[in-house]
């Protein structure tokens, strides 16, 4: 659904204000299709073909599952990361405000995909997780829940977050000239929680631990977790900006300038 | 604080009704409330869930002390931090509210996609913890106060105080004596028997000690003022770090020169920007 408002703009060469949220909105209908038909497909293939991962039909119906979301999950990354630093801007340095303000808004708005894709990760699919492994069987570190939670879920918000961490250093001026810690933290932060799997895993398997959801083996995630908190700080340098800029496209009845 | 001339332009410009500038900053407001939505029910919930998230599941596991001590002190970390910048940059003091209604949403989604429809537990046994009366209240002191330390102090062990209060209508049926072979038990304890749980502690072996068990008496009480005095200590040391978050700075771009500036360009406005 593309917002549109014309005849804004108070003279007849200034174009007028367009929000197109058509990205956003195909971005969250995207990600709806992918994590509903993993869910879909948890419910039809988890207690038939899922429940021991020495049996041949495990293999069958979730590790094909496991090594095809890896394949195309390190091609994606490469693919959206090498574009965006391939197609940058290399005038930034000439951009007018008028376009710096169409761009920041486009990518606060896929900022949006990004948190509704952390959604996914740590809501979502991280609780359902409690409820398998804890009632169900947790017999190796590929189940029918991790395979969709580690392996699918995190993934996908980290190919958004690292593809819009490139296109704020390569097209938004404010991000271009010196790099935001809270920008940072709100991309590596979350990042760093696939990392923290290694160590999940390796502690599951070593010390057994699946009586408690909440043991201190898992405060790992938490730790991270805690870094979307610097999206505050985000918001806060956003707003700034807009400030000091807005001013330069508007005039005081509000009507564009440029 | 005042204004200069070009925040003052601004100002006219976005509160004159239908202009493009208005309608600029309200697109960009719903933009913002949807990003902190889901951004807020992700790490809230992921917190929440892998630091207390087991005597919040199971209904036969909000009969301990762990629950009513441990959750408010838990629930008062992520809205505490975001107290900050809703309210010192925004003039919002909403983000306990916010935080709690998000937490119930999610957790209310998971319950119902994942451990009801997937893994078959009855509503009864897996109703997620009330957290929004505390955390209103937390907001309510912080609205009246505008003062981090005041509201540490009465915002912060209000989450502890309500907590046990909030949830009491909907436990305490729960609470019921039966008898199950020969044995008296609660009605909780007795829907946790029924519903086989296989790696939780109930299931492989008696490990808890009697005086885990609250059955809704002084312990209760106890447990609730023990975590009020830690909450108060919370709401603050979270505020601050909400404070140091909201207030991260930047550090000069390396590569800036690939995208068109000079490595020698000043970027004092840039300092300044951010």
């Amino acid at each position: 659904m593309a917002a549109t408002q014309e005849g804004l703009a108070s003279s007849k060469s200034v174009e007028g204000w367009k929000l197109n949220l058509k990205p956003m909105f195909l971005g969250m209908l995207v990600l709806i299709a992918i994590f509903g038909t993993a869910r879909w497909y948890q419910q039809w293939a988890a207690w038939d073909y899922g429940l021991d991962a020495t049996d041949p039909m495990f293999d069958t119906y979730w590790m094909t599952v496991l090594w095809a979301e890896i394949i195309v999950e390190v091609t994606l990354f490469i693919v959206f990361v090498t574009y965006f630093w391939v197609t940058r801007d290399k005038h930034l340095n000439e951009l007018t405000p008028r376009k710096e303000i169409n761009r920041m808004i486009h990518w606060i708005s896929m900022l949006a995909v990004y948190a509704f894709a952390f959604y996914f990760a740590g809501s979502f699919y991280a609780e359902q997780d409690a409820t398998w492994h804890q009632t169900v069987v947790r017999d190796t570190s590929f189940t029918p829940s991790h395979i969709f939670l580690f392996y699918m879920a995190m993934p996908v918000f980290i190919i958004i977050g690292f593809s819009l961490f490139t296109y704020a250093i390569t097209r938004l001026p404010v991000f271009a000239k010196r790099i935001s810690l809270p920008l940072v933290l709100t991309v590596c932060g979350p990042f760093m929680l696939l990392p923290t799997v290694g160590y999940n895993e390796w502690g599951h398997a070593f010390w057994l631990m699946e009586e408690y959801f909440t043991v201190p083996l898992h405060w790992g995630f938490v730790f991270f977790g805690w870094s979307i908190l610097a999206l505050a700080g985000l918001l806060n340098q956003l707003v700034k900006r807009m400030i000091l800029i807005m001013p330069l496209v508007v005039d005081e009845q509000g009507n564009l300038t440029s | 604080m005042s204004l200069t001339a070009p925040e003052k332009k601004l100002l006219k410009a976005i509160t004159t009704k239908g202009s493009a500038a208005a309608k600029i900053v309200r697109q960009l407001d719903l933009i913002v409330v949807g990003i902190l939505f889901f951004a807020i029910i992700a790490a809230f919930h992921i917190h929440i869930m892998l630091t207390v998230g087991d005597w919040d599941f199971w209904v036969d596991w909000k009969d301990r002390k762990n629950w009513v001590t441990l959750t408010p002190m838990l629930l008062i970390f992520i809205p505490a931090a975001l107290s900050y910048p809703f309210m010192q940059r925004f003039g919002l003091p909403i983000a306990g509210t916010l935080c709690a209604l998000c937490l119930v949403i999610g957790e209310w989604v998971s319950r119902i996609v994942g451990f009801h429809m997937w893994t078959y537990f009855p509503y009864s046994m897996i109703w997620p913890s009330i957290a929004i009366p505390g955390l209103m209240l937390m907001d309510l002191v912080l609205m009246l106060s505008r003062n981090a330390l005041v509201t540490s102090i009465f915002g912060g062990s209000a989450v502890a105080l309500a907590f046990a209060p909030a949830n009491w209508p909907i436990l305490a049926p729960y609470h019921l004596p039966v008898v199950h072979i020969d044995q008296v038990v609660s009605v909780a304890d007795l829907i946790g028997y029924s519903f086989t749980r296989t790696a939780t502690p109930e299931y492989l072996r008696i490990i808890e000690r009697g005086t885990l068990r609250t059955f809704g008496g002084e312990s209760t009480l106890i447990s609730t003022f023990f975590s009020a005095f830690v909450c108060m200590v919370l709401f603050f040391i979270w505020w601050k770090i909400g404070e140091w978050v909201t207030n991260l700075g930047t550090v000069p771009n390396r590569f800036k020169s690939m995208v068109g500036y000079s490595e020698e360009e000043d970027d004092e406005d840039a300092k300044e920007t951010v």
